[in-house]
């Protein structure tokens, strides 16, 4: 709870001291806020108790929302230091960039400690409306323009279906508590009755949009595509996985029983198979990188489904890694993007970058392996725990799971050797500022390193 | 010490991107020859009879049942040591050819030994695919950066192909764990299935190894890749790499699946079989001579792998034997193709001829190594194939008739393509002979092979114990009726 005050005074801040309009100032004081929040989080996973004690019956920070507030955290971190170059540009609106970001975190952050649906719902919307101004920051672009509308006008939509079915969970269960769910569906009579079910399907639907997966998705690649590189690295490493936290405490927690597993279950596998191959056939052959990014992000999103549908233990340690990798190969590959700067964002300005710049080539191949789910990197201990724990129950979708993974090795490949081509005569030399260089190592460390840190989590 | 296996490639790997320019090769030779050396004395002080030598043992993430499970017995020693050998041989025939960057190269060549000794020492599955996975890296980088100009559709195949299949088999893997207790292979061999499970699970294993053997109908890939390749990385793929298939299928697919093993036998054997017959015939009408090799090798190990399939004890040696003689041979021959095109510019066996007549070195020792392709008696190629033929015989004999057609038409295409470049009236402007180092690649590849010929049980006698123990655990399995 600390933490989560600390991000949203530091936000404050963050806009405050716009006014001053001194970009580092604005830097120093967001980053320094996030740092400090980082801290209180790790404190408290390892106290057991938060450093300052206040209570808040809507919010309670368990291990679960203790990790992935981290990591939600980190990511945003990262990805402030990293749109700095590119914010500062404008040094009359870095305050409300920066500030807009720490915002929509503290509403991530709600939507992993939330115990009733109030919370949720505010923490969603906490978490989406910043973002619907981020992604029209660039106000004389056009596509940034459309995709701040087209994320507005759908998301808005997918929040009415939210509220709609919270209201009908509401009028089946009496309670708005994850608990007082819980303990209400326990009941056959209540587990049975259509008004609970519809209200899981609304809900459902609304979670299917936020996360991105077909056939809600069509939002995705012009939003990603539109955005500034430093916003949809937000929205395909926070956001997400943050929506996701949220969809798995939600499904397990409240509508988790076997009967209602039975009812939305098999709904969601069909949604994941078609996700799947949407996202994949989609990739095949998009020239631009963040188009192809939003439509591979598709397809992780199938497979993140599986953790959703697996009914086990572990099931919220295999989220948070699957998204901690992804998380962490999507900021380093957007990165690259950023610092290549291409005003057309096609992934043919990469070719050639081991000459032009060996460490911008290297965090990239290691991505792109990375999403691709090749070993030994964090993307394929994270697919490799998904699939693992759902093949008993699933054991299907994981085969299909698994042959989109060899579909989607087309366009990575396709992307890789443009990165590590060596034909052409170099371009220019590329240079990278100190900062972003310590956030593209961090990145590396992180797609490497998760791996073989999982026995000392 | 064992650790070293693992740490030298590495160290080796990362600090020859630091050396200068001029040393690297010499630096690479030497680092080879350490990891060499290791595997010696490794084999050294290893006895034959005692069985699987694990050196680490424990539990790693039990929450998804990995564990640190490493250990080698004679098998995985003898796949070791043809990895150290081939290596510094590889490295050695690639100094008369100038590359955009020896570095990258010398380190690649580290990094694909490092994830190939992986393999071969693994024994916990998923450390095996992550291994197995690691090798599919460097092979393309070296493919894709130093090979021929339209490469690229053809390692888009090989990658995406074999991708496939492993992916198959971590299905598999997985699958099989949902059984077991962790996935150490001694708690995977525990595991009883159902012989309809069983089946579908080896399935996937299968698809994995037969396509990066590859066995017919699996085998599209490879002659657009082995020509494509640049010499080393074709030496890579045919010498050692396909040897990490079929070790897979010695060491997990038949141990860990015997309740399946009753009704996939015959159909893998007759596939192997087809793949000798096909293999050949097709090579005998090749004009490019690294198609050629590449297809007699479609042959060659279509016959390694139908003799593993028998599951007996003096095929299985056998089949070691000729993994090991296939891996030196591959290696001569492309290097052959490779002393033709790189002096003269083309390897199509028309525009050739009358090599034999300006370059009287590199004649004899190409026809020694035709002769030990071809398996005369004296060559190790003799033992191991008469070994894996009277293991086929003795499993069916029409089986084995065919397959011994590979004797006849093996001599076929390689002596065509002995003849073809080096007889006849001279077509081609001067052709300087060997250089030294090409003359030690060969001489060294040369009395290897004659020496496995004469004294064949110097290996036979250090894998059979293990060979012996392999197919006891399969044999002692019981089937669930």
């Amino acid at each position: 709870m600390d933490a989560l005050i600390v991000i949203f005074v530091s936000g404050l801040i963050s806009i405050f001291a716009a006014f001053a309009k001194k970009p580092s100032v604005v830097l120093l004081g967001a980053s320094g806020g996030l740092m400090l929040a980082i801290g209180l989080w790790i404190n408290q996973m390892v106290t057991g108790q938060s450093l300052v004690n206040i209570n808040y019956e809507g919010l309670e920070f368990d291990p679960f929302s203790l990790m992935f507030s981290l990591a939600l955290s980190v990511f945003s971190l990262l990805i402030i230091s990293v749109g700095y170059e590119r914010f500062k540009e404008e040094p009359d609106h870095t305050g409300e960039y920066i500030g807009l970001l720490l915002f929509s975190l503290c509403g991530a952050v709600i939507m992993t400690a939330f115990t009733d649906m109030f919370m949720f719902f505010l923490g969603l919307e906490i978490l989406s409306i910043p973002i619907y101004v981020m992604a029209g920051s660039r106000k004389h672009d056009l596509r940034s323009n459309e995709a701040s509308l087209k994320y507005f006008l759908m998301g808005a939509f997918a929040t009415g279906l939210l509220l709609f079915g919270i209201a009908w969970v509401y009028g089946a269960t009496e309670s708005f508590t994850i608990e007082g769910i819980a303990a209400a569906v326990a009941n056959p009579e209540v587990a049975g009755n259509p008004i609970l079910l519809v209200g899981i399907l609304l809900i459902l639907s609304s979670f299917v949009f936020k996360v991105g997966a077909a056939p809600f998705h069509f939002w995705s690649p012009d939003v990603y595509d539109g955005a500034p590189h430093a916003v949809t690295g937000f929205m395909a490493s926070v956001v997400k996985m943050a929506a996701f936290a949220a969809f798995l405490k939600l499904f397990a927690g409240s509508f988790g029983s076997s009967d209602l597993r039975d009812f939305w279950a098999p709904a969601l596998a069909i949604l994941a198979v078609i996700t799947l191959f949407v996202g994949n056939l989609s990739a095949l052959r998009q020239v631009r990188l963040k188009r192809l990014l939003a439509f591979s992000s598709i397809t992780h999103v199938g497979y993140t489904l599986l953790v959703i549908l697996s009914n086990h233990g572990l099931s919220a340690f295999d989220l948070w890694f699957y998204m901690t990798a992804y998380g962490f190969s999507i900021i380093a590959i957007i990165t690259v993007g950023l610092v290549v700067n291409d005003a057309e964002d096609r992934i043919e300005a990469l070719r050639g970058l081991g000459k032009r710049n060996p460490l911008l080539a290297i965090v990239a191949v290691v991505s792109i392996l990375s999403l691709a789910g090749i070993p030994p990197t964090a993307g394929f201990f994270g697919k490799y725990m998904v699939f693992s724990h759902a093949w008993n129950d699933w054991w299907w979708l994981v085969i299909i799971a698994l042959i989109n993974s060899a579909i989607s090795i087309y366009y990575y490949l396709r992307m890789l050797g443009t990165v590590i081509s060596v034909d052409e005569t170099p371009g220019e030399k590329i240079k990278v500022s100190p900062l972003t260089t310590v956030v593209l190592l961090i990145c590396l460390i992180g797609m490497l390193g998760l791996g073989a840190a999982v026995p000392f989590f | 010490m064992e650790l070293l296996l693992f740490i030298l490639p590495v160290f080796f790997a990362l600090s020859v991107l630091v050396m200068p320019q001029s040393f690297v090769r010499t630096y690479g030779l030497l680092g080879g020859l350490a990891t060499l050396v290791l595997t010696v004395v490794l084999m050294a002080n290893y006895d034959p009879n005692a069985g699987m030598h694990s050196f680490v043992s424990q539990e790693w993430i039990p929450a998804y049942g990995i564990t640190l499970n490493f250990g080698y017995d004679g098998i995985s020693l003898m796949m070791l040591l043809l990895t150290t050998v081939l290596v510094p041989l590889i490295l050695l025939s690639n100094f008369g050819r100038e590359l955009s960057s020896n570095r990258l190269f010398t380190s690649m060549v580290f990094l694909m030994q490092f994830g190939l000794i992986g393999v071969f020492i693994s024994l916990d599955g998923i450390w095996f695919y992550i291994f197995w996975e690691i090798t599919l890296i460097p092979i393309f980088l070296i493919a894709y950066w130093f090979g021929e100009p339209e490469r690229k559709a053809a390692l888009m195949k090989f990658f995406m192909y074999t991708f496939f299949g492993s992916l198959f088999m971590l299905a598999s893997l997985i699958g099989l764990k949902s059984f077991a207790a962790s996935f150490a292979i001694e708690d995977l061999k525990a595991v009883q299935l159902a012989p309809e499970v069983a089946v579908w699970l080896l399935g996937g294993f299968f698809l994995a190894f037969a396509i990066k053997v590859p066995i017919f109908p699996f085998h599209t890939w490879q002659p657009s890749t082995y020509s494509k390749a640049p010499m080393a990385g074709t030496m890579l793929l045919s010498g050692i790499m396909l040897k990490m298939a079929l070790y897979g299928m010695l060491r997990w697919m038949l141990p860990l699946f015997p309740e399946a093993l009753d009704c996939v036998t015959y159909p893998i054997i007759v596939l192997g079989t087809i793949g000798v017959v096909y293999g050949a015939i097709l090579a005998i009408k090749q004009d490019d001579m690294k198609r050629l090799f590449a297809f007699a090798s479609i042959s060659h190990v279509g016959l390694i792998a139908a003799g593993i399939m028998t599951a007996d004890k003096d095929t299985l040696s056998g089949s070691v034997l000729q993994m090991i003689n296939h891996g030196l041979v591959a290696v001569g021959l492309f290097l052959a193709a490779d002393v033709i095109e790189r002096r003269l510019g083309t390897r199509s066996l028309r525009e050739l001829g009358g090599i034999a007549k300006q370059a009287p070195k590199f004649a004899f020792w190409f026809a020694a190594l035709a002769f030990a392709s071809v398996s005369v008696p004296f060559t190790s190629g003799f033992v191991g194939e008469f070994l894996l033929l009277k293991g086929l015989f003795s499993f069916d004999s029409v089986i084995g008739i065919v397959a011994g057609s590979t004797l006849i038409l093996g001599a076929v295409y390689t002596f065509r393509a002995y003849q073809l470049s080096m007889y006849g009236p001279v077509k081609t402007s001067a052709f300087a002979d060997l250089s030294m180092s090409e003359l030690i690649v060969f001489a060294v590849i040369i009395i290897a092979v004659v020496f496995l010929g004469v004294y064949p049980k110097a290996v036979i006698d250090f894998v059979e114990p293990s060979v012996t123990d392999l197919l006891a655990s399969i044999k002692q399995t019981p089937i669930v009726p």
